[in-house]
């Protein structure tokens, strides 16, 4: 990893009797994009508070560049923030809102000039610096407040759920765009979601918070392909999920079926297993494919959910037992009602040992 | 026309206005209509008019002049009280703004789910009359009041200052009327979003560029219109002075009160009086003039 940039340190926060923040260390380097994934309530908002300086941790450090900021006010941390429900000022023209942070520095006004276009420029505001902030549309205000976090070039900047209040299309664009930016300008961006689509867009790295702890912190491709605990497999990716007791030969039973497992090291027979199969790994069975190393379900397609460039098929393995299957648009061996056999190769599943 | 009309059909006439937007604007605006015309806008027409007239052993003549007018501009008498009164007033004005603002806003942005009921509490002393209120400044400030006795008792002189003096004058009207400012500031801080705050401290801006930055702008208009609402009337405090304000304690209000009273110059107080509407009308359109609304983030738009 390139020169780290933000370093939290067994960083803990509680509210009452919550704990938003557990003992929490996380390191970003320089020219990082990294990804904060949680659900509400997991503590990822608290957490980039803590950073941004709007709340002090209880323990733990906060160090940003080579300095401990943790007891520093917001406005002697030289970063950048992107709100959630933009905040831009409303007695402000937008040029006034982007100048802002520079205004606050007492930068000189050619200076001001220079940024402005600069930014304007890169988040595509040219000819609006004029206009109040009641006069633009939802993407606008989103780039307003992108170009006032950017503007000051912080060592860091931060987004907190940054795309959440805009509608589909517009989030789709954005996500690209905000990675655009980051690629070009070469900070770290902190980016908080609980959207795990919008977060395996954007990232490089990524960490998925719970209970205000993380869960698992890495890669994303790893976070995706190997998750490292149950709750990690549900929240990344679509998955399906399968529970049921180890027997002698590898596999367990579910619906009546009996499906070939990769059972953790530490499980043994008459253990509970929990299974997380993406729904992209599975297939519709035919013959070519073999049968070396795969697990099977019978079932009944009730449903094709078509999405473009690929389909949900809704496979009842039992009453009220849906498995997903992501695949190509047409399936030629799918037909509606039809009773269908589906496979995976054995490895591709997560499975973990079950706490209950 | 639906069938559950409760105008029959054949009364077009009244079905005819009932949809029309004329018609109910007229019907909701003739009641605050009224009210201003019959109580506000006639009897300031005939103080206009009694202003150049003239009085003679306490009786109105339509007698049309100037004379009512060059008196109060030459006679220094009048022009000086009123000068006292505007200083009074701008004072008084002042000293609410700087202690009612940060009241409201810690209320507002820390009172939770009492905050109304803390700033409601601020306004109990208009439960009781202003004589009553004013009295009671008195029992305080006064020569045998709580405050003078107090310090008597341990040997210290009383607060001369404070007795009968255009400071008690100031200390009453700021306690009369700090209820209005109190509240319009409070009104305004209700609809503000303190998270923007937080995005200032982000962007660089200290806890006071923050304030003059963002809460001050976005709560001008509520805090100028606290700022009237105390400025108005202390400019035509006629009681408190009476009270509190001891033999040189006179304001322009006590002048005026007496043309109607004891010297029966009706005419000369009615000229006094355009003189004195016509300063606080000066005032608020200055006041007005300095605010422009989308500099104070006021778009017309909710939301």
């Amino acid at each position: 990893m390139a020169e780290t940039v933000l370093k939290i340190e067994n960083v803990s926060k509680r509210f009452g009797d919550v704990e938003a923040v557990r003992n929490l260390s996380i390191e970003v380097g320089q020219t990082e994009f990294f990804a904060l994934l949680g659900p509400s309530g997991s503590g990822k908002t608290t957490l980039l508070r803590i950073i941004a300086g709007l709340e002090t941790p209880d323990t733990g450090t906060v160090i940003i560049g080579s300095q401990d900021m943790t007891r520093q006010p917001p406005y002697n941390r030289g970063l950048g923030m992107v709100f959630q429900d933009f905040l831009l000022f409303p007695h402000r023209t937008v040029a006034e809102n982007i100048l802002f942070p520079l205004k606050m520095q007492k930068a000189p006004t050619e200076t001001q000039r220079e940024q402005l276009n600069w930014v304007t420029n890169l988040v595509r505001l040219t000819g609006l610096e004029e206009r109040y902030p009641y006069q633009l549309s939802g993407g606008q205000k989103q780039r307003v407040a992108l170009a006032r976090g950017l503007v000051a070039r912080p060592a860091l900047l931060l987004l907190d759920e940054p795309l959440a209040n805009l509608d589909r299309e517009l989030r789709k664009e954005m996500e690209v765009e905000v990675r655009q930016y980051q690629l070009e300008l070469e900070i770290p961006f902190v980016y908080i979601t609980h959207n795990q689509e919008e977060a395996l867009t954007m990232c490089d790295r990524m960490a998925v918070m719970n209970h205000g702890q993380i869960e698992q912190i890495g890669p994303k491709l790893e976070l995706y392909s190997h998750p490292a605990s149950p709750f990690v497999a549900s929240f990344v990716g679509s998955a399906n999920r399968l529970a049921g007791v180890l027997s002698e030969n590898n596999s367990i039973f579910w619906c009546d079926q009996e499906i070939s497992v990769s059972a953790p090291q530490d499980a043994r027979t008459g253990d509970m297993l929990e299974l997380y199969i993406k729904s992209e790994r599975i297939e519709f069975h035919n013959p070519e494919m073999g049968h070396e190393n795969r697990a099977f379900l019978r079932g009944r397609l009730v449903d094709v959910i078509f999405k473009g460039q690929y389909s949900d098929y809704l496979v009842e393995v039992a009453p009220d037992k849906i498995i997903v299957v992501s695949a190509a648009g047409e399936q030629p061996l799918a037909q509606r009602q039809a009773e269908v056999q589906i496979s995976w190769p054995v490895a591709s599943c997560d499975c973990f040992l079950s706490n209950t | 026309m639906t069938a559950f009309s409760p105008i029959p059909e054949y009364w077009p006439l009244f079905n005819r206005l009932r949809y029309s937007h004329r018609f109910r604007f007229y019907a909701l605006t003739l009641p605050g209509v009224l009210l201003v015309l019959v109580f506000l806008v006639l009897p300031l027409i005939s103080i206009v008019i009694f202003s150049f007239w003239k009085t003679e052993r306490y009786e109105l003549l339509a007698d049309w002049n100037l004379d009512n007018y060059s008196t109060i501009f030459t006679a220094g008498i009048y022009l000086k009280f009123l000068l006292r009164s505007v200083l009074m007033a701008l004072c008084v004005s002042v000293i609410c703004l700087l202690y009612a603002y940060p009241v409201a806003y810690l209320i507002a942005k820390n009172g939770g789910r009492y905050r109304l009921i803390l700033i409601l509490l601020t306004a109990t002393p208009f439960l009781t009359g202003i004589i009553l209120r004013v009295t009671s400044i008195q029992h305080i400030l006064g020569p045998i009041g709580l405050l003078n006795m107090g310090l008597m008792t341990f040997g210290i002189e009383p607060v001369q200052v404070l007795m009968y003096s255009h400071v008690a004058t100031a200390i009453g009207l700021v306690y009369l009327w700090i209820p209005f400012i109190l509240l319009s500031i409070y009104l305004s801080l209700l609809n503000f979003d303190f998270d923007l705050l937080e995005v200032a401290k982000v962007c660089g801006a200290k806890p006071f560029q923050a304030f003059f930055e963002i809460t001050w702008p976005l709560n001008r208009i509520g805090t100028m219109i606290g700022f009237v609402l105390v400025f108005v009337p202390s400019l035509a405090a006629t009681v408190t002075p009476k009270f509190l304000g001891g033999v040189d304690g006179a304001l322009y209000g006590n002048i005026l009160d007496h043309q109607f009273g004891a010297t029966g110059t009706w005419a000369l107080g009615s000229a006094m009086g355009v003189v004195l509407f016509s300063v606080a009308l000066a005032i608020i359109l200055i006041v007005a003039r300095s605010l422009n609304l989308k500099r104070s983030g006021f778009t017309g738009i909710s939301g």
